[in-house]
């Protein structure tokens, strides 16, 4: 059975999700919550589900973090604050509830003395970021009752992907530490590249700060542990891969790749780290047909036959060659790796950098004589 | 988990919101026709399934489920052109027990906004969706019933989530006696108490079990040959014609798998076995994460004495920690399954035994009498028998032979615990008229019943004379202020020496009254011949 509150920081590739699915299926009788971010990640936790147990049982409830925030969060005990039926919520990628411009053309929003058009669209969805917020406060007015409630539907929490908490979905976890209820959370603070909170609250752990966040504000009384060894060892990446990508983060536990047999065949004809010349990629994509990966779908790409990934996307998923094409200041990073990267290029980097499980790719034309340390040009 | 309580509000004879608490075990619902009994059951049970009278109420809305009242205030309103809010029905159950299971319904979606509740909500309400057309309409004048093709039917949790039966832990068991209601064969009641009794692998056996059935059927070598001349005969389409059994359904197994009792089909047995088949199936649930609620409506219609006492024990011992609630009309029936489960229900208003002053009362005399009293529309209470035969002999003799029970009066003979009958009266409205001798001293008879002087449904008759006289019987005079002394002297001796065949003077005429009460009564009673009554017997039995 599982212990207390437990953090625990996963390297890619280290069978989170497996492990998740594990600690899952060891609760008998008792009911588990798991929960993550995106809907994708909850069909892979599903999918997972399938292909260790042969189903999901009938104690195991997997529902994403927001429908778990209304269902559970909102609803329950809204009644103290407001009395419509909440359409569900509305993704925004700014600030929501504008009020309008001031004379010099500043913003202003609504406060929460205008609580509905603070939180509320015109169709009464909840913006996004302000979900949990709102959680918080239906907590608040009802003494707790939101907290009390989940954790006695279900005794054990399991949350995935952690890293892409932030804001007042730190505060809710907190809450939920207090609770009776077991809190086991897994994520990688290496791969947030999600930041939907643009929310000023614990601003300082937004960007992969799950673990100081758990160090430094958490009441001395609520315990939770945290385990940064139990997760390092990769299952998917190279050696060589395991290395390049752990200078990225260096003050984390560094990934190695794993010894087991299974996961290390059939040993690849093709392996290792390659620069690809433009000249030279069609036909590198002909020989190798990795999986390319772009900023986003603005970025041109060479091939349309061969699928093609933004790195937010491609998250979670694994593949035997990638293809990367970098921005500037990757591949600045790539050739030296002391110049600086903002936090989302650094984490998107990351990512597409552990997907591959024997090779990747990065398209970039060298000067002439000109060496990328690691990396071989493909000729 | 059992409910705790039940709110109603504007459904059928509940004007206004309506609130019963439940204890955990038996509660036995008495109460006159038309108070709201079977309304009671019928609202709990839709509330636990959706379903009322055998059908999906989603599906089957119309005004007759609407108080009277509320509907002609509503439409009065709208003639009147100050329109008030389109009614509205709701349902709440709250249910109380420490499990978790119950947590999933916790929340403050409840008409108390009450954060420790846990509960079902079903409400039958206006759609703010059609404000617009609602508005036209108004305008248009033209509303005369209330315009239910602007309702929505809401089943929610407390915490305002969908309510779905697969996850509601409480399950109903509706036994009523009165009719079956049926399902493709199969009485769905008895379907549905069958399907709550297995659990989830037994399910899965039995729907295996009958699709191996259809493989059976559609594997034998006759119906093979039948299938393939039907496929001759309908060449005109294309597609393959044949017969197999039916799957069609969700749960093929419950619409078609029919429920014997000794090998004849369920709804073949008598209604009172079914009855007691349903309520034995029903108590005898296992399943630790759900709780049968049995609703039972009025057992005592369809079953024997006997067949009744066994029922009664079955509720009464077999059960552990389940919860009935049963409605009933029999004295019987509440008096052996304990007057402390007592829920007393008089034009939708609630009263519990235990509540009154009078309970106590109850407990050192339990029987027939009291309940008579609570079922009673209206109670002359009289001293014993001979005043009984004599007050009924009137009331016949002034309403063209009717016997007072014909107009639902009770007539009940206390012998002298009047003021505890008057206590439980006051306390539950119930009109009663007392008749009773003056014993010689007003006074005291006026201290005595004091507090009820200003009670508008009681009335206390009495003969304000005190009448005097020089009869001693051993050594004591005789008393001139009871009941027979006062109808000798509203007749003459003659009439009584004609009726009794004797020729008695007054004084052994009182004698022999005073020594034969219940024969002379009953002389009284059974004669062909009309006597005279006191004016406070007049005034008893006036309307």
């Amino acid at each position: 059975m599982m212990g207390p509150n437990k953090l625990v920081i996963a390297a890619a590739g280290s069978g989170k999700t497996t492990y998740l699915v594990r600690q899952a299926l060891a609760v008998e009788n008792s009911r588990v919550l798991i929960t993550t971010y995106t809907e994708s990640n909850e069909e892979e936790i599903r999918r997972k589900f399938f292909e260790i147990h042969g189903s999901v049982p009938g104690n195991v409830h997997i529902q994403t973090w927001f429908s778990l925030l209304i269902e559970h969060g909102i609803k329950p005990f809204q009644g103290k604050l407001f009395d419509w039926d909440v359409a569900g919520m509305i993704l925004v990628s700014q600030r929501s509830g504008l009020r309008g411009r001031d004379r010099q053309g500043r913003p202003m929003y609504w406060g929460e003395e205008d609580f509905r058009r603070c939180y509320f669209d015109r169709r009464d969805r909840v913006y996004s970021d302000k979900l949990s917020r709102l959680v918080i406060r239906c907590n608040e007015a009802s003494d707790g009752a939101v907290i009390e409630r989940l954790s006695h539907i279900y005794p054990f929490i399991l949350v995935d992907e952690v890293q892409d908490l932030a804001g007042h979905d730190l505060d809710i976890l907190t809450a939920l530490f207090k609770s009776p209820a077991n809190v086991v959370m897994v994520g990688d603070p290496r791969q947030v590249t999600y930041v939907t909170h643009l929310e000023a609250r614990l601003k300082k752990y937004r960007d992969g700060g799950i673990a100081d966040f758990i160090r430094e504000k958490l009441p001395r009384k609520v315990a939770c542990d945290i385990d940064v060894t139990s997760l390092v060892t990769s299952h998917r990446n190279s050696n060589a891969i395991c290395e390049l990508s752990s200078k990225l983060y260096p003050k984390l536990t560094a990934a190695t790749a794993c010894k087991c047999t299974g996961c290390r065949q059939p040993v690849p004809v093709y392996a290792g780290l390659f620069i690809v010349r433009r000249k030279d990629l069609p036909r590198y994509l002909k020989t190798r047909r990795p999986v390319q990966l772009r900023w986003s779908s603005n970025v041109k790409i060479a091939s349309t036959d061969l699928p093609a990934l933004t790195f937010g996307r491609s998250k979670g998923l694994g593949f035997d060659r990638v293809i990367i094409y970098p921005t500037k200041e990757m591949m600045a990073w790539l050739k030296n790796t002391q110049s600086a990267l903002k936090a989302e290029t650094r984490a998107k980097l990351y990512v597409g950098l552990t997907r591959a499980r024997h090779e990747v790719a990065v398209v970039y034309d060298p000067a002439d004589g000109e060496v990328v340390a690691g990396f071989t040009i493909f000729e | 988990m059992y409910i705790e309580k039940v709110k109603i509000k504007n459904f059928k004879c509940f004007e206004g919101w309506f609130e019963v608490y439940f204890n955990q075990s038996v509660n036995i619902i008495v109460g006159n026709n038309e108070a709201g009994k079977s309304t009671l059951l019928e609202a709990i049970h839709l509330c636990l399934t959706g379903i009322l009278n055998g059908k999906y109420l989603r599906n089957d809305l119309s005004s007759y489920l609407f108080n009277r009242e509320v509907e002609r205030a509503y439409l009065d309103s709208i003639a009147a052109k100050e329109p008030l809010d389109p009614p509205e029905i709701q349902i709440e159950l709250f249910f109380g027990g420490d499990d978790d299971a119950l947590e999933d319904l916790r929340g403050n979606g409840n008409s108390e906004k009450n954060d420790k509740a846990r509960g079902l909500l079903f409400s039958i309400e206006f759609d703010k969706k059609y404000d617009g057309p609602y508005t036209e309409l108004l305008k248009s004048n033209e509303i005369n019933s209330i315009p239910l093709e602007f309702y929505q039917v809401q089943w929610l949790e407390f915490s305002r989530q969908p309510a779905m039966t697969r996850t509601i832990p409480v399950k109903s068991a509706l036994i009523d006696s009165t009719s079956t209601r049926v399902q493709s064969g199969s009485d769905m009641y008895i379907s549905r108490i069958v399907r709550e009794f297995l659990d989830d692998t037994e399910r899965v056996a039995i729907s295996q079990a009958h699709r191996k059935l259809k493989d059976a059927f559609k594997a034998d070598d006759n119906v093979g040959a039948i299938n393939e001349r039907l496929a001759e005969a309908a060449k005109i389409s294309r597609k393959k014609v044949s017969v197999s059994v039916d799957m069609s359904s969700h749960n093929a197994w419950e619409n078609s798998l029919m429920t014997y009792i000794d090998d004849v089909p369920f709804h073949y047995i008598g209604k009172g076995e079914q009855c007691i088949v349903k309520t034995r199936l029903a108590l005898s649930s296992k399943k630790n994460s759900e709780a049968p609620v049995l609703l039972i409506e009025e057992p005592e219609n369809h079953l024997s004495h006997s067949k009744l006492n066994q029922l009664i024990s079955d509720i009464s011992t077999g059960n552990t920690g389940k919860q009935v609630i049963i409605t009933t009309h029999s004295s019987f029936v509440a008096n052996k399954l304990g007057l402390d489960h007592l829920i007393l229900l008089r034009e939708a208003k609630v009263t519990r035994i235990k509540d009154l002053d009078a309970s106590a009362f109850f407990h050192k005399l339990p029987g027939y009498d009291t309940l008579r009293l609570v079922l009673s529309q209206k109670s002359i209470l009289v001293e014993g028998d001979a005043d009984e035969l004599i007050v009924q002999r009137a009331y016949m003799d002034a309403n063209a032979g009717k016997l007072p029970i014909d107009d639902e009066i009770d007539v009940i003979s206390v012998g002298l615990s009047f003021l505890r009958f008057l206590e439980l009266a006051t306390a539950l409205k119930i009109p009663v008229v007392v008749v009773t001798d003056n014993d010689g001293d007003v006074a005291a008879l006026k201290k005595k019943y004091a507090k009820y002087e200003d009670v508008g449904h009681i009335k206390i008759c009495y003969d304000p004379v005190v009448d005097k006289g020089d009869l001693v019987i051993g050594s004591k005079p005789f008393n001139y202020n009871t009941l027979e002394p006062k109808l000798v002297k509203s007749n003459n001796v003659e009439t009584f020496n004609k009726l009794f065949g004797k020729s008695y003077d007054l004084d052994d005429l009182h004698r022999h009254m005073k020594n034969n009460k219940t024969e002379c009564a009953l002389a009284v009673f059974s004669a062909a011949t009309k006597i005279d009554y006191p004016q406070y017997i007049l005034d008893a039995i006036a309307k």
